[in-house]
């Protein structure tokens, strides 16, 4: 479907596409109804940045992400928009041409596409013109120049044990500035201190490499190095067929092992027209909502571990611990579930099986009421967590946030109402937001967001329809399609394009964290160091700082001028303080 | 057996090497110190430095990007040390063998710089917590 069916000016059946093709105007060349939820609109690529202004001021739509895709006269840019209020997908294709392959940033003017447009330009090598900052992103340090994964005819290069034979030829190759690096640390300046955390820290399970800039106790810039756990996973599914990608696709992220396989499978359904039977709905709608109590108890967890009450986190494991057990029996494993496939999912939930499935999901809601009441009416808690890292509902819209930490915003969205499928639609549950945009509230929504799915899952045992559990799919269309469900963590949105083929032949994977994280650039700048910690895990990425004590020296001098003396004369004055506020 | 082994035996400190894993063998790590498995019974504790550490929990398929940190961690830890690759990516590379993101197996990279590595492989898509325990017990056995 790189041909579009419609030319501009033709019927529109949809209200919202065709609010949107007004909106646009003379830029569209033309356009496609996929389906009610679905559209697709080309532009004229010179006018992208009108585009983005446009869909973001006149219509309120979101920047899921976007989508670089090489065709034969370009790299194809595809950017997501989702209309959360309307339940509408629409994305705007624009081509970035050959042989320059460059097209102007929307980043410059909305910081929600920065990081992508940073990724196309090093998957795909388009050029963004006007882009602030077009360091390498999530490729290694030691990938060569020009050589770029996503491209056609790209090929693994073959290492061997002793060494590696490309790892020798490529030693030697330009490569572009990646950042950040310790060598290279930007906007350093005589009283900013520069404080390197990671790549390996003890409290942060997964490698990140930070860099705060600090003036006095105080984060002034930070930034954020990927690429540690970039694995390829977009590159890897386009080698496998329809029927096994969700295998792959459940291991981007262990903790959201079942929200991407659904996605990947809504997007695949709304390419082909296919519709999975009720009964398969409704499982799908069960295992998720298990994995969201797993995932938001690990959560509580690790965020009271972050703030050194251990306490809380072996509680809330060891609530968890049921809701494991029987995720284990009713899909076969403890985290990877392997539930969906397109069309259904894989496995029945027998019927007798349902009493223990209530009796677990029963059993977690004395000890969540009794966490979430020592979360929220802790005055210490309160005293650490209100006020802190405060992320405004506009920069919230700005860098195009998802899940708790969007509603922690008071931005109220949630795939699930928003694009409903599953059987969200019918069942009774209520999007939790709070309006103070604070660590606090997010931990809030994520505490109160369990009650939720425990409803979710106690209704739909109850209403669960019979019938078949899958429906037989035989081939997928050559088309292209685009799928999202709110993992845990926020929306998951996957992209995926087919030539008839037996498999994909683009697979675009966003998850949640990729639009969250970096939105610490608008809700870190100006806290302390210590809060930063708390700040960081609140979005859910697992990771924190510890505190570290510098030792002050006169520089004429040389004598130090605070001694132990003084600072716990300090640190005492300031639990005083702290001690009357609370 | 020297007392350097018999020393690493009893009460073994873990640090744990996340090298371009998916999360789930690492939430299975923890998953160990709390409440139900609760292995600090047996000394087991998670440590915040390799220096600290006897043995190295790898999670991963050794990225490109994470090749060069994981040996230098691995250089950083006191010897002898036990080395646990945990799950099927830190084993083979499992589903993501294929992909340009693997530099080369977790074994390899940690036997170029010390070819003598006691290295001990814990396979699984995650392992369960209790296979963890098992292959722990099997590796300290066999020292």
């Amino acid at each position: 479907m790189s041909q579009l069916k419609n030319p501009a000016g033709a019927a529109v059946q949809s209200a919202v596409l065709s609010r949107v093709l007004s909106s646009l105007g003379g830029m569209v060349t033309e356009f496609e109804e996929q389906n009610p939820r679905r559209g697709w609109v080309r532009i004229d690529p010179a006018r992208v940045r009108e585009m983005a202004r446009l869909m973001t001021d006149e219509q309120g739509a979101r920047l899921a992400t976007a989508t670089g895709i090489e065709v034969r006269d370009g790299i194809d840019v595809l950017y997501h928009w989702a209309l959360d209020a309307e339940q509408y997908v629409v994305t705007v294709k624009a081509l970035a041409a050959r042989p320059s392959l460059q097209i102007d940033s929307v980043g410059q003017d909305l910081p929600a596409a920065l990081w992508i447009e940073r990724e196309m330009h090093d998957l795909l090598g388009a050029e963004f013109r006007g882009h602030p900052d077009m360091r390498r992103l999530i490729l290694a340090d030691d990938w060569p120049e020009g050589v770029y994964p996503l491209r056609r005819g790209f090929k693994v290069p073959k290492t061997d044990p002793a060494g590696g034979r490309e790892r020798k030829k490529w030693a030697g190759a330009p490569r572009p500035p990646a950042g950040p690096s310790a060598s290279q640390p930007r906007g350093t300046r005589p009283g900013r201190t520069l404080i390197n955390i990671g790549p390996f820290h003890p409290l942060q399970e997964e490698m990140e490499f930070f860099q705060l800039y600090c003036e006095g106790e105080t984060v002034v810039d930070m930034d954020v190095r990927l690429s540690y756990n970039h694995r390829g996973v977009e590159e890897l599914s386009t080698r496998l067929t329809w029927d096994q990608v969700p295998f792959l696709v459940e291991r981007v992220c262990g903790i959201c092992s079942h929200s991407h396989p659904w996605a990947y499978v809504n997007a695949v359904e709304s390419l082909a027209g296919i519709q999975a039977p009720p009964r398969a709905q409704y499982i799908r709608t069960i295992v998720a909502e298990l994995e969201r109590l797993h995932s938001h108890m690990l959560w509580v967890g690790l965020a009271g571990h972050f703030l050194g009450y251990n306490t809380v986190w072996m509680w809330a494991w060891k609530y968890r611990e049921p809701i494991m057990d029987i995720l284990e029996q009713v899909t076969g494993s403890r985290i990877h579930y392997a539930c969906v496939r397109v069309g259904g999912v894989r496995r029945d939930i027998a019927p007798d099986m349902y009493p223990a499935i209530r009796k677990a999901v029963d059993s977690i809601k004395k000890p969540m009421e009794m966490l979430t009441k020592a979360v929220l009416d802790d005055p210490v808690l309160h005293a650490r967590l209100k006020g802190v890292g405060v992320l405004t509902k506009e920069d919230a819209r700005r860098w195009g946030v998802t899940g708790p930490t969007a509603r922690g915003s008071g931005l109220a969205i949630d795939v699930r109402r928003d694009d409903p499928h599953g059987a969200y639609d019918e069942v009774e549950w209520k999007v939790i937001t709070q309006e103070e945009g604070d660590v606090f509230a997010k931990a809030v929504v994520r505490c109160l967001e369990c009650f939720e799915a425990v409803k979710i899952i106690e209704q739909c045992l109850e209403k669960m329809p019979g019938g078949p559990i899958a429906v037989d799919v035989r081939q997928v269309p050559p088309g292209e399609g685009c799928g999202h469900y709110e993992a845990p963590r926020g929306e998951t949105f996957h992209y995926v394009r087919s030539d008839g083929g037996a498999g994909p032949v683009r697979h675009k994977i966003r998850a949640p964290s990729y639009v969250n994280i970096p939105s610490f650039r608008a809700s870190c700048i100006g806290q302390t160091v210590t809060d930063v910690s708390i700040i960081l895990a609140a979005v859910d990425p697992c990771y924190s700082c510890t505190e570290r004590l510098a030792r002050v020296y006169d520089a004429s001098t040389r004598r130090p001028l605070y001694g132990m003396d003084e600072l716990l004369r300090l640190s005492r004055a300031k639990t005083e303080r702290l001690k009357k506020e609370v | 057996m020297g007392w350097k082994t018999w020393g690493l035996k009893r009460s073994p400190w873990v640090y744990h090497v996340n090298v371009g894993a998916c999360n789930n063998c690492d939430i299975e790590i923890l998953e160990l110190l709390t409440p139900r498995y609760d292995v600090e019974r047996f000394g087991i504790v998670l440590v915040g430095s390799p220096r600290h550490a006897d043995a190295l929990l790898v999670t991963g398929i050794c990225t490109r990007q994470a090749e060069p940190r994981l040996r230098a961690v691995y250089e950083q830890t006191p010897k002898p040390c036990v080395v646990f690759l945990i799950g099927a990516c830190a084993c083979t590379g499992g589903i993501f063998r294929h992909g340009y993101g693997m530099a080369r197996p977790a074994d390899e990279a940690i036997r170029e710089i010390d070819p003598g590595a006691i290295i001990a492989y814990v396979p699984g898509c995650p392992p369960k917590p209790e296979a963890m325990i098992v292959g722990a017990v099997k590796a300290l056995a066999a020292l």
